[in-house]
């Protein structure tokens, strides 16, 4: 394992140090996947990032991160999509670890950072629920403390991975007196203890990436509670905004743009002007959004707090993705309704998968439409 | 009876079929099998008369013209059925009868209308082509009849008794009919976004009889035009029918998903799109009925109108089905909902017969604007 100092590098050497990496290890028939994989078809992959010393990019280095500063980090998640880097099973990487590393006490970051960096733990996100979505405060799945042990009922909704994870860090309602958010503890539980059902559910692709969670009378260690009872709310919303970032980074797009050129060329759309008009519309709506990207980033990497503005990038590089799919569907005319990897003269180019996975980046991460009142609300200072 | 009169019948005939010979869980199990639909539930469709509705009546159908079948595939798009009504009883039905093959169409029109026949139309080669004389393959004239070669794509349904293909030959486009089993034809097939199958043909050097052309040369690329054409206005009766029910669908689930208590339906926000989504329908319903009105009058019109329509349905059913899942949120990106079965209709139908694009680009050609003075 390679413990470097990072910092001392500078950023275009940095790039191009992990743009080799990618372009040598990450296995060519995984790049750019249609749809989220499994830790099955991921675990090569992860385990020879961890070999690498790179399996946690946000990490400090005395848990085995890489100890990235702001700019780096973006560096490096741009890289990963501009290549096309498959992700895993990465919830306990991106969201418990930096949680716990802020959070936790030091036994259970001994206990937790090791295995989950390793890869021997997955984690599943345990926050929404059937009637607690975009209301995520309303959560009911309950837990009491009996003991040294909290007892947990209640239902999960659309987990991602959760037939993978061995792990689940969990929203639950410990005070039911208290006001909505106050009332909120973060919890830890193993996925193979007595009184856990996993329900998997199929998706648009009709791929089971998430599922439903039942915990009928789950029993957790009361040293699985992360922070002190009644806080699990603010915890986890102090990590929203880095969420918000990597979320609205343009190259998600700028793949999608690759890609209808190539369906427009083979279409011999690039020789019509009405569409080239659109074309080059969304080109710009890609740069601009890369520039208003490079706004958010500057703060990032000054090593600032980002404010709730933030959520602009979230709704632009999500709805500009969701009209590139839509317009390369067009592009493609009678092949838009073909399912799979559709022949275009000899060149098998799917269509269908990337319209399918742009619907619900509108959804998750709090729905564009939360977004907007957010942005209305605490940006605009609208009455409401 | 007036026209209405008997367009309410007809849909009050499809809402009986609805309530008593199909349901989602139908439409559900026949996904990505092999042909797609059920033959026995095609009978039934054809006791009803719908698979005769265009075809003449001295040809054993109905006689009647296309608002009646507007009406019909409106309401049975509703129901999500793969049978393929539209390809088979309206393009391919078309297509024979503006053919000059009359006793061609005295042996197959009442088998279509009996549902005894299920005929595809084979016309399309490339992805964003519906110019009907714009193809590859050839008919070479030989022995009494011709050999045909090429490909075809996109023909609906797979799993045909026969393909009515079009080819080049010497004076122009003709229309023959090859049997599914003809010697020299391969057929096989592409999965479309609802499950259900479209056919892709090679034939090679594959010989027809006199007897089965549909269209000679003279003939051929009208018929298929007219026939393509009307085809296309009814597809967008079709997604008429699909986004009007998502659309219900939709604003039901507004009504009754609570959030932050109150039903997510009192957010302004979300009242507004759907009264976007509603105006898109309604003006779905303004050129369809536009269309009919005018070309009883002016036939010549029919290829602007189709244009028209297609546009305008396209663009329309495509935006609901969207939007409808976003209304939902994360239910609305699982397959058991039933929402996201209407976006893949719609997204079928829409990509159908040239899509909105394709629509748009024709429409201007033939109704250019004007020069500004
Ligand atoms: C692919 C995918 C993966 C996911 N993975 C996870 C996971 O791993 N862990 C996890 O905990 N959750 C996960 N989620 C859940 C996700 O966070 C929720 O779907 C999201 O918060 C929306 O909640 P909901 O689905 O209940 O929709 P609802 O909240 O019911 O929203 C329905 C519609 O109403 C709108 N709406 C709601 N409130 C308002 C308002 N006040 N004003 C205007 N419009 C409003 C919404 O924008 C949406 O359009 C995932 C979701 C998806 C789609």
């Amino acid at each position: 394992m390679q413990t470097r100092d990072w910092d001392q590098m500078d950023d275009e050497a940095f790039r191009l140090e992990v743009r080799k990496f990618f372009q040598q290890q990450f296995p060519e028939h995984l790049r750019y996947p249609p749809h989220h994989l499994s830790w099955a078809q991921t675990k090569d992959w992860y385990k020879k990032l961890y070999a690498q010393g790179w399996a946690a990019p946000a990490w400090p280095k005395e848990w085995g991160g890489m100890g990235l500063n702001g700019s780096k980090m973006l560096i490096f998640i741009e890289e990963q999509e501009r290549h096309g880097v498959a992700r895993t099973p990465d919830m306990g990487i991106i969201l418990l670890g930096p949680l716990l590393i802020r959070f936790g006490n030091e036994e259970q970051k001994k206990e937790i950072l090791p295995s989950t960096l390793s890869g021997d733990f997955i984690w599943c996100q345990g926050y929404s629920e059937p009637n607690a979505g975009s209301d995520l405060a309303g959560l009911k799945t309950e837990a009491v403390l009996d003991g040294d042990e909290y007892v947990i009922n209640g239902s999960k909704i659309w987990t991602s991975y959760a037939m993978d994870a061995t792990h689940m860090f969990i929203l639950v309602r410990t005070d039911k007196a208290a006001k909505k958010q106050e009332g909120i503890s973060f919890l830890m539980l193993r996925m193979d203890t007595p009184g856990i059902t996993v329900r998997p559910i199929k998706n648009l692709l009709g791929v089971e990436v998430f599922a439903q969670v039942f915990l009928d009378n789950v029993r957790t260690p009361a040293r699985w509670l992360v922070g002190k009872p009644n806080q699990g709310w603010t915890m986890a919303k102090a990590l929203l905004g880095f969420e918000r970032i990597s979320i609205g980074s343009p190259k998600l797009a700028q793949a999608g743009l690759e890609k209808l050129e190539q369906v427009a060329r083979q279409q011999g759309l690039m020789k019509d002007p009405a569409f080239v008009d659109r074309y080059n519309q969304l080109r710009l709506d890609v740069a601009d959004l890369g520039s208003t990207y490079g706004r958010f980033a500057e703060i990032v990497k000054r090593g600032g707090t980002l404010g709730p503005d933030v959520s602009m990038l979230k709704i632009l590089a999500t709805e500009t993705y969701q009209r590139l799919t839509e317009l390369t569907l067009e592009a493609a005319g009678d092949a838009g309704g073909l399912a799979g990897k559709v022949d275009f003269n000899g060149m098998p180019i799917d269509i269908l998968s990337p319209f399918y996975m742009a619907r619900p980046s509108t959804i998750y991460g709090g729905s564009n439409e939360i977004q907007r009142n957010i942005l209305s609300k605490n940006v605009l200072n609208l009455p409401g | 009876m007036s026209q209405e009169d008997t367009n309410q019948m007809l849909r009050d005939a499809v809402g009986g079929f609805a309530a008593r010979d199909t349901s989602i869980a139908r439409v559900r199990a026949l996904r990505e099998t092999d042909p797609g639909f059920d033959r026995a539930v095609w009978k039934k469709i054809a006791d009803a008369g719908w698979t005769g509705i265009l075809v003449p009546e001295k040809f054993g159908g109905a006689g009647l013209s296309l608002p009646e079948m507007a009406a019909v595939l409106e309401e049975f798009a509703k129901t999500l059925s793969p049978e393929p009504l539209n390809a088979v009883s309206s393009l391919a039905a078309l297509t024979l009868s503006g053919g000059d093959n009359e006793a061609l169409q005295a042996r197959l029109l009442p088998q279509i209308a009996a549902g005894d026949l299920i005929a595809a139309v084979a016309w399309q080669e490339s992805e964003s082509g519906i110019d009907p004389a714009a193809i590859e393959t050839t008919a070479k004239e030989a022995a009494g009849g011709y050999a045909l070669s090429g490909s075809k794509r996109f023909a609906v349904p797979f799993g045909a008794d026969a393909y009515l293909v079009s080819a080049k030959g010497q004076g122009g486009v003709i229309v023959a009919c090859v049997d599914k089993s003809a010697k020299g034809l391969t057929v096989d097939s592409e999965l479309r976004a609802d499950g259900t199958r479209v056919a892709r043909l090679k034939l090679d050097n594959v010989q027809v009889a006199k007897a089965d052309i549909v269209a000679s040369a003279g003939a051929g690329a009208r018929a298929l035009g007219q026939a393509i054409d009307q085809t296309t206005i009814l597809a967008g009766a079709e997604l008429l029918g699909v986004m009007s029910r998502a659309l219900e669908i939709t604003l039901d689930y507004m009504r009754t998903r609570v959030q932050f208590d109150r039903p997510i339906g009192s957010f302004q926000a979300l009242q507004h799109r759907a009264v976007d989504l509603f105006i898109q329908k309604e003006l779905s319903f303004s050129v369809l009925r536009d269309a009919h009105i005018h070309l009883a009058q002016d036939a010549d019109a029919l290829a602007l109108w189709a244009s028209r329509v297609k546009s305008r349905c396209s663009e329309a059913g495509m935006r609901i089905g969207r939007e409808s899942i976003q209304i939902h949120g994360g239910i609305g990106f699982t397959d058991e909902c039933d929402i996201g079965l209407y976006l893949k209709r719609a997204m079928v139908l829409s990509a159908w017969l040239g899509n909105g694009a394709v629509h748009r680009r024709r429409y201007a050609a033939l109704a250019p604007a004007l020069e500004a003075a």
